[in-house]
């Protein structure tokens, strides 16, 4: 669904030239930039298909947005300052949920996963999109806006706007924002966070423009200096094919599937937390984190011997 | 689909051909070097923190290193500027076969059915795996 304003398409050539610039600097040792020409043309294929993939659900998902503004429960004027100001939030907070539900469950992890599947974190990362997203149904999640009242080009445009804001935050060479910005707004620093997957900072800052919702809901972790960020996945993928980044976990939910042995397994390969099995017998980010919280345990009850990260550790 | 759709869908393709080269000539990243014994302990202690795993064994170009811990092995290849790493039960993978001079771990595993480690001489460096 494109609203006539797009910000998605207007952004496009300034998201070219940021992405050169970035490259540019990072070859002048101006900036810290890790690009790799293969993992690079995954991200910016994953984004190419992502749009193309989005085209063809376009159609549903204009329909289903429309039906429930026909059935609204209120009339919100697009003129208006405060419904502006209210779908901002109102979509924000959406999009942390859509977010958290996209990491912690894997049905939507299977569809999300490919944005996060690059070792590198840089601005072409943030054009490493889902294919599968529209299959996956997270759109519905945006239906009780339109329901509510709020015109579905209206929804698009805020859509188009966080999408665009969430490009930026997708660098190395930002470090750290003034506090009053860190304390408010998703910046690269809380995003790098998001993109680690050091335990500590596994399933935290699912922020869109906002990370209050973060601090509200429990799932914020700042930036350690001490514990430089890791990127990618838990199980990185074996190669820069652009399909498996986009299939894989699909591929592995129908694997699982042939062999389950009962309707609860079945429920817990689908709509259980990434990692889940049965027997326990593989990792979800829980199990991660416990593991990881043991060591630090014993690492400062040895406190000779243990690293500054682990002497200071609060787990 | 609209032509216009179609036109934008190639300007984005030629778009990112070109970007893609600009990165590959920019050479930011570098390959990490080849893999020593202490190199590939301190890899597979980055990737597999709670694992005790014995002197690794290095692939011929070392690019790879295969090392066991207890009744799993534990791997580790050169992906662009990085590693990726897997865990296996030990069994299987002293028993993969060597294909075209490399061993080859067959995984369950969809985002990396498959790992390929230089053998220097062709045979399983594990002395269990067929070769072919």
């Amino acid at each position: 669904m494109k609203a006539a304003f797009d910000p998605v398409t207007l952004a496009t050539p300034f998201f070219i030239v940021a992405i050169v610039l970035e490259i540019v600097l990072a070859r002048l040792g101006r900036a810290r930039a890790a690009y790799e020409a293969k993992d690079t043309a995954v991200s910016l294929l994953m984004g190419l298909g992502s749009t193309v993939a989005g085209v063809l659900t376009a159609g549903a998902v204009f329909a289903a947005t429309l039906w429930a503004h026909q059935h609204r429960l209120f009339d919100i004027p697009m003129t208006a300052a405060w419904a502006w100001v209210a779908i901002f939030f109102l979509e924000d907070l959406t999009y942390y949920w859509f977010h958290r539900l996209s990491h912690e469950r894997r049905f939507w992890w299977a569809s999300h996963v490919n944005h996060h599947s690059s070792q590198h974190y840089n601005l072409s990362t943030a054009l490493r999109q889902t294919w599968t997203g529209g299959v996956a149904g997270t759109w519905l999640l945006w239906l009780p806006l339109a329901f509510l009242g709020f015109p579905p080009a209206m929804i698009a445009i805020e859509k188009g706007i966080s999408l665009v804001y969430q490009f930026w935050i997708h660098t190395e060479t930002i470090r750290r924002l003034p506090a009053p910005i860190e304390a408010v707004f998703n910046t690269p620093s809380h995003h790098r966070v998001h993109h680690a997957r050091n335990p500590r900072y596994l399933d935290k800052n699912y922020a869109g423009i906002l990370i209050i919702w973060d601090r509200l809901f429990g799932t914020f972790e700042p930036e350690r200096d001490d514990e430089p960020c890791r990127y990618g996945i838990v199980k990185n993928l074996g190669d820069f094919n652009v399909l498996r980044a986009a299939f894989h976990e699909w591929i592995g939910i129908g694997a699982d599937l042939l062999r389950v042995r009962s309707p609860r397994e079945a429920l817990g390969y689908l709509f259980g937390p990434p990692g889940w099995s049965p027997d326990g017998s593989r990792e979800t980010s829980a199990m991660i984190k416990a593991r990881w919280r043991a060591r630090m345990r014993e690492k400062a009850a040895k406190p000779a011997e243990a690293d500054p990260a682990a002497a200071s550790e609060t787990v | 689909m609209s032509w216009a759709f179609l036109l934008q869908t190639l300007a984005s393709a030629a778009a990112i051909a070109i970007l893609v080269g600009f990165t590959a000539w920019a050479r930011i990243s570098r390959p990490p070097p080849k893999l020593d014994a202490a190199g590939a302990l301190r890899v597979l202690a980055d990737e597999f923190p709670d694992a005790s795993p014995a002197t690794p064994w290095i692939a011929a170009d070392g690019a790879g290193a295969v090392a066991r811990s207890g009744d799993e092995a534990l791997m580790i290849f050169r992906l662009g500027d990085g590693f990726v790493a897997r865990a296996a039960p030990w069994a299987r993978v002293a028993a993969s076969p060597v294909v075209a001079g490399r061993l080859t771990v067959r995984l369950d595993d969809p985002g990396a059915p498959r790992i390929r480690l230089l053998t220097g001489d062709g045979a399983s460096p594990f002395g269990e795996g067929p070769a072919s």
